[in-house]
C-alpha cells in the first residue's frame, strides 16, 4: 500500500505524467473511484490528510535540563509591566537604573521578560557593559540557564569567566571581565591594571581608567595621578574625569584652588551678586588635569573664557562653594551672575553629577525648572543630564508638578515627565506584590 | 468608580505607535486639557470626559464609557481610538483626572451616554422586524446559492487541472496564480474559498515540505467543493459547516435561533490577533468554568484602528454566549454579560492556571473534532508540559509524549525563559503544523501573554 509521500510526489508530477497509488485508511470503506485520475488523486488525497491529521502519533523530545531555583523573589507586576514597556522604546536609556535598582532590593525580573532584555543588553553598540552585567545579575539562574541554550546569551555567563577572557579573550571580554572584578575585589582590579599598563595601548589604557570609575577609593589615586602625564590626550581626560568624582584627590585640591580664584561674591548697592573671572589662558597645569582648550579659547574671547570656567567648575568639588560662600546650594544658585549663569549651570550640574552630591542635583534641577534654566543646548543637555541622575526622592519640591511648567518650555516639560516615570519605577521596585 | 487602569492597559488600545506616542505627550501637557472630569456610570465602571485645546478653534470633547470601553471625540481624526481618547485614559490611569460623582458628566458628555445606553437597550439590527419582501429576498437567496454552486463546480475542475498538470509548476507561479481563482470565488460569492485560496500563494515558499501542504489545501478545499455540491444530503450541522466555510454568513438572528444562550464563568485562555486584507482580527479563546466547552470569539477592526479589548486574558467573565452552528460548534458571540471581568493579564488577581491537560488526551479530541468537520485546522489547547528545544522546538508532558511547537511561532523564547526547563500550564492553537503557544502561567499562577 502506499503513502503519503507517493500521493505527493504524484501530484507533484501531475496525473497527466503518472498514476495514481492507490492508498487506504484502516477502517474506512473501499469505494470505487472516479474514472478522472485527477479527481481520483484529490479523493485521496483528502482522505490521507484527515487521516493522517486525526491520527498523528506524538513525537518525542527532550527538554533541557531545570534550571537552578532562584530564591529572590520577582519584582512587582507593575515593575515588570513598566520594564516590558521598557524594552518596548520607552525610555530605555533608563533600563540600567531599573536593573540596578532591582538587584539593590534583591528582586529579579520576570523570567519570560529575560529574552527581549538579553537581546537588547547584547544588540547595544558598542557594547555595554554596564548592562550586560545588570542583566545577567538581575536575570539570576534563569538566564545563566537561558544563556546555556542561546549562544547569542554567553555574555550572562561572562562574571564566571576564568582568566582565560583575560589573557586571551577579545577587547569586550576582557572589559567585561575587568569591570565583573572591580566589582567584586577593587583592588585585585587595580592591581592588574597596574601590572598590564605598560604593555597596554592607548585604547586599552583609556579602559582601564574608565573601569576605576566604578568602585572608586582614594587608593586608586597613585594610578590615576600618574595617568595624568600619560602620552594620550583621552587617557590624560579619562583619568582626569575620574579623579574629579573623587573631593579628596589632589587633583581636586588644585580645582579648589584655582576655582576660589574664579568666582566671587561682591555685595553692591543691589544685593549680593557672583562675579566670575575665569582662567585667561588654558596652561599647562589646566591641560594635565585634563582640560583643553574649546573652541574660540585662544586670545582669550569669551567663549573660550566661559568653557574655561565651565571645565574648573565641573571638576571643583562642590562643597568649595558652600564653604566659600556661607550658603546652602539653592541659595548660590539663586545670586545673579549675568551672563556666566549658563557655564555655571552645566558647570555645576556636571560636578554634582560627578560628585553624585544629591542636594546640589535637587537645587539646580529645581532652579532650573522654576524658570532659571539657560536656554541653550548645552544647558538643556545638563538638565536632561540631571534627571536621570538625580535620587527623586531627594526632591522633595513642593509644588513641582507638570502643572506649573509652562507648555512653551519643552525641555523642562521633558525633565519632569523623566523624573515622574523615575519616581513611579522606583516605588513600583520596592512595593511588594505579595501584600496584595 | 472602576479600578483605575494602569498606562499599559490604555496604551495596548492604540491603534498604533504614534497614537501612543501622541497620545502620551498630548496626556503630559496639563495646558491642553480643560474641563475634565470622571463619575460612575449609570451601570458600568464609569465615565471619563475632557474638552482638549487642538488645532481648532473650539477645543475637542472627548467622553469615554469604561463600560465597553467605548468611545466618542469630537476630532476629525480617522484613527480610533483617536490620540484624545488615549490621552484622557492616561491622564486618569496617572491619578490626574478629579472625580466628581455629585456634579456627574456635562451635558454634552451626558447627551451622548444616554444615547449609547439607549441603543444598548434596543434589540440589535437582523433581529426585529422580518425583511420587508419575502419574496423579493427568497428570489436574492435562490441566485445567490446559484452563483455559488456554478463558482464552486469552476473551483473543482480548477483543482482537477492543478493535480493533472501537477503541482511542481506551482512553485515558479507567482501571486497571481491564486488570485485569479480567488477573485473569481469573489465573484461567485463564496468569500470564504477566495480566502482560503489567496493564503495558498504563499505555501510554495514555505520550505521543505510544501509540496504535501498545497496537496493538503488542494485536497480540503476539493472535499469542501464537493461537500456543498452535495449539501443537501449532509446532517443539518454538517451542512451549516460546509456553508459557513464556503463563505455563506449566518444573520445574528439566525445565531440566536439556532441554540439557547450557554451562561458560565468563562475563562479567557488566549488570544491572537492576525492581519488579513486589511482587517485586523481577534481570535479569543475562551473556556467554561461549569461546562467545560471551548469557545472562539471573533472580533474585526478595520487596519490601523483598536480591536475589542473587553477579553483581557487570564481573567474570568461572567456571560451568556451563543455557539454558531455546526458540527463542532466552537465560534460563539457573546450575548451578554453579568458584572465585570476579574483579573488578568493586565493586572489584577488571577485564579491560576487553568487545569492542563495532555499530549494525548489533545490530539484525541483533535481527532474527534475532525471527524466531525474535517477542515477544523485550530483547536484550543491547555497543556501541562515542559518545553524542548531538541530535536525540533516542542513540548513534552510527563508522559513522554511531545507535540511540536508551529515553525512560524518564532524562536518562542519567552515560553523557554518562563518554565526554566520545568512544566508549565500552556494555552494555545493546535493546528495541524504544530501548537502555536499564547498564554502560560508563570509560578505566582499570573497569566503572561506571549
Amino acid at each position: 500500500m502506499s503513502t503519503w509521500q507517493d500521493l505527493v510526489t504524484a501530484a507533484l508530477i501531475g496525473t497527466e505524467r503518472s498514476t495514481v497509488p492507490a492508498v487506504a485508511v484502516p477502517g474506512s470503506p473501499i469505494q470505487a473511484g472516479p474514472d478522472d485520475p485527477a479527481v481520483l488523486l484529490l479523493d485521496r488525497a483528502a482522505l490521507l490528510t484527515v487521516a493522517r491529521r486525526g491520527g498523528r502519533p506524538a513525537d518525542h523530545a527532550q527538554p533541557p535540563p531545570a534550571a537552578e531555583p532562584d530564591s529572590a523573589p520577582v519584582v512587582s507586576a507593575a515593575a515588570a509591566g513598566r520594564l516590558a514597556r521598557m524594552l518596548g522604546g520607552q525610555h530605555p536609556e533608563l533600563l540600567t537604573e531599573w536593573l540596578a535598582a532591582a538587584v539593590a532590593r534583591g528582586r529579579r525580573v520576570p523570567a519570560q521578560l529575560l529574552p527581549a532584555l538579553l537581546d537588547r543588553a547584547r544588540r547595544m553598540v558598542p557594547a555595554d557593559t554596564e548592562l550586560r552585567r545588570l542583566a545577567a545579575e538581575a536575570g539570576g539562574s534563569r538566564a545563566r540557564w537561558l544563556a546555556g541554550l542561546n549562544p547569542d546569551w554567553k555574555f550572562v555567563l561572562a562574571d564566571t569567566l576564568g582568566d582565560d577572557a583575560w589573557r586571551r579573550g577579545t577587547a569586550v571580554q576582557r572589559r567585561g571581565y575587568l569591570t565583573a572584578l572591580r566589582g567584586r575585589d577593587p583592588g585585585a582590579a587595580r592591581e592588574l591594571i597596574a601590572d598590564g599598563w605598560a604593555a597596554a595601548g592607548p585604547q586599552e589604557r583609556v579602559m582601564f581608567v574608565s573601569a576605576m570609575a566604578r568602585g572608586l577609593s582614594l587608593a586608586d589615586e597613585p594610578l590615576l595621578e600618574a595617568a595624568l602625564d600619560d602620552g594620550n590626550t583621552s587617557v590624560r581626560t579619562m583619568a582626569a574625569d575620574v579623579l574629579a568624582a573623587l573631593p579628596e584627590s589632589a587633583l581636586a585640591r588644585r580645582m579648589t584652588v584655582r576655582a576660589a580664584g574664579c568666582l566671587s561674591l561682591q555685595q553692591g548697592h543691589r544685593g549680593a551678586r557672583l562675579v566670575a573671572c575665569p582662567p585667561i589662558q588654558c596652561d599647562a597645569g589646566l591641560r594635565r588635569d585634563g582640560i583643553t582648550p574649546g573652541p574660540g579659547a585662544a586670545g582669550g574671547r569669551p567663549a573660550g573664557q566661559a568653557n574655561l570656567l565651565f571645565e574648573v567648575l565641573a571638576r571643583t568639588p562642590l562643597s568649595t562653594w558652600t564653604a566659600q560662600f556661607g550658603r546652602p546650594a539653592e541659595q548660590i544658585l539663586a545670586l545673579p551672575s549675568g551672563h556666566w549663569a549658563a557655564a555655571l549651570f552645566t558647570g555645576w550640574a556636571r560636578a554634582a553629577i560627578a560628585q553624585r552630591d544629591q542636594a546640589w542635583m535637587a537645587a539646580l534641577i529645581n532652579w532650573a525648572l522654576a524658570g532659571g534654566l539657560p536656554g541653550t543646548p548645552a544647558g538643556e543637555q545638563a538638565l536632561r543630564d540631571l534627571v536621570r541622575r538625580a535620587d527623586p526622592a531627594v526632591l522633595a519640591a513642593p509644588g513641582i508638578t507638570v502643572g506649573t511648567v509652562p507648555a512653551e518650555r519643552p525641555a523642562a516639560r521633558d525633565a519632569l515627565t523623566v523624573l515622574r516615570f523615575r519616581c513611579h519605577m522606583l516605588k513600583e521596585l520596592t512595593d511588594d506584590d505579595s501584600a496584595r | 468608580m472602576a479600578e483605575r487602569w494602569d498606562r499599559e492597559r490604555v496604551l495596548a488600545l492604540a491603534p498604533d505607535a504614534p497614537s501612543q506616542r501622541a497620545a502620551q505627550s498630548l496626556a503630559s501637557g496639563r495646558g491642553a486639557w480643560a474641563a475634565d472630569g470622571a463619575a460612575a456610570g449609570a451601570a458600568g465602571p464609569g465615565v471619563l470626559w475632557g474638552e482638549c485645546r487642538g488645532g481648532a478653534a473650539t477645543p475637542y470633547r472627548t467622553v469615554i464609557d469604561l463600560s465597553g470601553p467605548a468611545y466618542r471625540c469630537s476630532c476629525p481624526s480617522r484613527k480610533f481610538p483617536c490620540k484624545h481618547v488615549l490621552a484622557l485614559l492616561l491622564r486618569w490611569a496617572d491619578g490626574a483626572v478629579q472625580h466628581d460623582d455629585a456634579a456627574g458628566a456635562p451635558g454634552w458628555a451626558a447627551t451622548w451616554l444616554a444615547a449609547r445606553a439607549t441603543r444598548a437597550g434596543r434589540p440589535p439590527p437582523g433581529q426585529a422586524g422580518k425583511p420587508k419582501d419575502p419574496e423579493a429576498a427568497a428570489r436574492r437567496a435562490a441566485v445567490r446559492e446559484a452563483r455559488v454552486a456554478s463558482g464552486l463546480a469552476e473551483l473543482d475542475r480548477w483543482l482537477g487541472d492543478q493535480a493533472r498538470q501537477g503541482l511542481a509548476a506551482s512553485q515558479q507561479a507567482g501571486y497571481g496564480h491564486w488570485d485569479d481563482i480567488a477573485a473569481r470565488m469573489i465573484d461567485a460569492q463564496a468569500p470564504g474559498l477566495a480566502e482560503r485560496l489567496r493564503a495558498l500563494a504563499a505555501v510554495p515558499h514555505s520550505g521543505a515540505g510544501w509540496g504535501g501542504r498545497l496537496l493538503e489545501e488542494y485536497a480540503l478545499l476539493h472535499l469542501l467543493a464537493v461537500a456543498c455540491q452535495r449539501q443537501a444530503g449532509l446532517p443539518p450541522p454538517l451542512r451549516e459547516t460546509v456553508r459557513s466555510r464556503v463563505g455563506f454568513a449566518l444573520r445574528q438572528a439566525d445565531v440566536l435561533a439556532a441554540g439557547p444562550p450557554v451562561r458560565d464563568q468563562w475563562r479567557v485562555l488566549a488570544r491572537r490577533d492576525l492581519e488579513q486584507d486589511r482587517i485586523r482580527v481577534r481570535r479569543t479563546w475562551l473556556r467554561g468554568g461549569q461546562t467545560g466547552r471551548d469557545a472562539l470569539v471573533l472580533s474585526f477592526a478595520p487596519a490601523g484602528q483598536g480591536l475589542d479589548d473587553s477579553l483581557a486574558v487570564g481573567a474570568e467573565a461572567d456571560a451568556d454566549l451563543v455557539f454558531y452552528p455546526g458540527a463542532v460548534p466552537l465560534r460563539a458571540v457573546v450575548l451578554a454579560r453579568y458584572g465585570p471581568a476579574d483579573g488578568g493579564a493586565d493586572g489584577g488577581a488571577d485564579g491560576g492556571p487553568p487545569a492542563g491537560g495532555t499530549i494525548a488526551g489533545l490530539l484525541a479530541c483533535y481527532a474527534a473534532a475532525l471527524a466531525a468537520d474535517p477542515w477544523l485546522d485550530s483547536w484550543p489547547a491547555v497543556l501541562d508540559v515542559t518545553p524542548a528545544r531538541a530535536p525540533v522546538p516542542a513540548v513534552r508532558d510527563p508522559d513522554g509524549d511531545a507535540a511540536p511547537l508551529h515553525p512560524a511561532a518564532g524562536d518562542c523564547w519567552p515560553l523557554f525563559a518562563l518554565s526554566g526547563g520545568r512544566p508549565v500550564t500552556v494555552a494555545g492553537e493546535w493546528t495541524p503544523r504544530g501548537l502555536w503557544p499564547l498564554t502560560a502561567w508563570d509560578e505566582g499562577g499570573r497569566a503572561v501573554r506571549l
